[in-house]
């Protein structure tokens, strides 16, 4: 296994310094997005990849997130990023709260009801009048060039991106990983290894949660502007586990690779085409993959390669 | 070691187990033998707090575990394996039991160490050779071996096998009743054990409770137990009398 991503940390470095060569702020842009789906779908992965716990709720974490930047800076005037760490500390008290009834479902029983808790949230926040209700909450940026805060957020993201595929990576090669995959294996299986199965999914729930809260505190300081029909908006769930699927739920790189390929697509196919045909197209790409890839490109690829050998 | 008292379970109108009394000793091999539907598979259920009893008592060690979960009963010192073989089937042979060995009474924090002590366990049960090889690629026997290095992977002192020989050829049966005798001699692992095999009932119980209907039949040593006429009943139907 050692040596295998070894272009992984040069890719990166290349990354951290591409802001200096001062390219067009379209690219930063472009970056931001996928970095941000790098960080939510590796989070999203801890329970749909390993535990095999298909969440369509993950958004629900991500605006908590994000709400919690927009309402502390515009209310309080607070200081930014440290609010990241407190969106993401709500959102896993949302995780926690929620977590303990829903993680006794199972299957289709416990997709739905993660969907119905973005839903729920969506429709509160929607009639909430302390954050902004229907009209969304506004903010002001960070008092520098536009330029140098897409520098800044650019960044910022990227190291929180790194920071949860690492963690993510280290998770699935723990012994708290291991429990993990025994969960999406066989369940009752993994009681019998004495595994506590209830404590070890809330675990994964709020930690994925918690990384997702934090991404979406940076996201709402990035945005300056917050409305429940964005943020909420139930089809960036279902691109996670797309993200995740395409590029194979079972590692941390199918994840990685899923949001990369697929954010850049997404991108720049709404950018320079239209968006009604990157849902097309992307559509098409996902049928594919489900039916002569059900274990993701990085499986197939490696599978081939096994059968040219 | 294992004791229950006058357990009953019952599914709606079903019911499936009934006033079952039941006692295994430590260093043991206790058969439970009974036609099919007679509430075998339940009682493992029962015990193992899968299926936690409606009344009745059950005692592990003097301790009661009757409303116990199944991961805490498993930390008390009970492994059990499941009729129908349910290994981790994407995972590596390796991989299966190290998770056990890491989760289990020994609660082991090192991938190395838990991989380390799986190796062993596969090597008593022979299937080291085949350690890196996904689950499912496994022939019949070979998961049960697999099922039993999981299971003792544990380290418990009480093994619930249910129907581990089921499906064995002859030469294979013969294997698994050594295998059985070298988990109680050299692991000290008590076994209660549910099978159709005569052959390895006879050959390894030193006692056996019939079950039929949920409710115990008979009780004793494996010669008093196939002579009994309720049992030969239980199994055969009655004679007629024209």
């Amino acid at each position: 296994m050692r040596g295998k991503y070894v272009y992984l940390p040069l890719i990166l470095i290349l990354l951290f310094v591409f802001p200096v060569v001062k390219p067009p702020l379209f690219f930063l842009t472009l970056f931001f997005s996928v970095f941000m789906y790098v960080g939510l779908t590796e989070s999203w992965n801890l329970m749909g990849g390993y535990t095999g716990y298909i969440s369509l709720g993950h958004i629900a974490f991500f605006s908590t997130g994000a709400y919690t930047t927009a309402v502390l800076m515009n209310r309080f005037g607070a200081s930014p990023f440290a609010t990241a760490i407190l969106g993401g500390l709500f959102a896993s008290i949302v995780a926690a709260l929620v977590g303990y009834p829903v993680l006794r479902l199972k299957g289709a029983y416990f997709t739905i009801s993660s969907m119905l808790l973005s839903v729920v949230m969506q429709l509160i926040f929607m009639n909430w009048e302390f954050v902004g209700s229907s009209t969304g909450l506004w903010y002001k940026l960070l008092p520098v060039s536009i330029e140098t805060n897409r520098f800044i957020f650019y960044e910022v993201m990227l190291g929180l991106a790194t920071v949860i595929t690492l963690l993510v990576r280290w998770v699935e090669k723990s012994k708290f990983g291991a429990g993990l995959i025994a969960i999406r294996e066989d369940e009752d299986v993994a009681k019998t290894m004495g595994i506590n199965t209830p404590r070890l999914k809330i675990r994964a729930f709020v930690l994925g949660a918690f990384l997702a809260g934090v991404v979406g505190g940076v996201y709402g300081y990035y945005m300056s502007y917050v409305h429940p029909e964005v943020t909420f908006n139930i089809n960036t769930s279902l691109l996670l586990l797309l993200m995740s699927f395409f590029g194979g739920c079972r590692t941390w790189t199918g994840p990685l690779l899923g949001a990369v390929v697929l954010s850049l697509m997404n991108q720049l196919i709404v950018t320079f085409i239209g968006a009604e045909i990157s849902r097309i197209i992307y559509g098409l790409l996902l049928v594919i993959v489900i039916i002569f890839m059900p274990d993701g490109v990085l499986q197939y690829i490696k599978g081939m390669k096994k059968i040219m050998d | 070691m294992l004791e229950g008292v006058r357990v009953n379970r019952r599914f709606g109108g079903l019911k499936a187990v009934t006033d079952f009394d039941f006692r295994v000793e430590k260093g043991q091999i206790v058969g439970l033998i009974g036609p099919n539907g007679s509430g075998k598979t339940t009682l493992f259920n029962v015990i193992t707090g899968f299926h936690p009893a409606d009344s009745g008592k059950i005692l592990l060690n003097g301790n009661e575990i009757t409303r116990c979960k199944p991961y805490d009963i498993a930390k008390m010192g009970l492994a059990r394996t499941f009729q129908i073989v349910r290994p981790l089937l994407g995972l590596s042979v390796l991989d299966n039991v190290t998770t056990a060995v890491l989760y289990g009474r020994e609660n082991i924090g090192s991938m190395a160490k838990g991989r380390e002590k799986a190796l062993d366990l596969l090597k008593f049960v022979r299937l080291d050779s085949k350690k890196d090889v996904p689950a499912q690629r496994l022939v019949a026997s070979e998961r049960k071996r697999l099922e039993l290095a999981r299971a003792l992977a544990i380290k418990p002192e009480l093994l619930l096998l249910d129907e581990t020989f089921s499906g064995l050829n002859d030469t294979e049966v013969t294997d698994a009743i050594k295998l059985i005798f070298r988990i109680r001699d050299e692991l000290s692992v008590t076994i209660f054990l549910i099978e159709h095999v005569m052959k390895a009932v006879m050959g390894t119980c030193e006692k056996i409770f019939v079950m039929q209907y949920g409710v115990k039949l008979a009780e004793g040593k494996p010669e008093e137990v196939s002579r009994n006429p309720a049992v030969i009943e239980a199994y055969l139907g009655k004679k007629k009398h024209a």
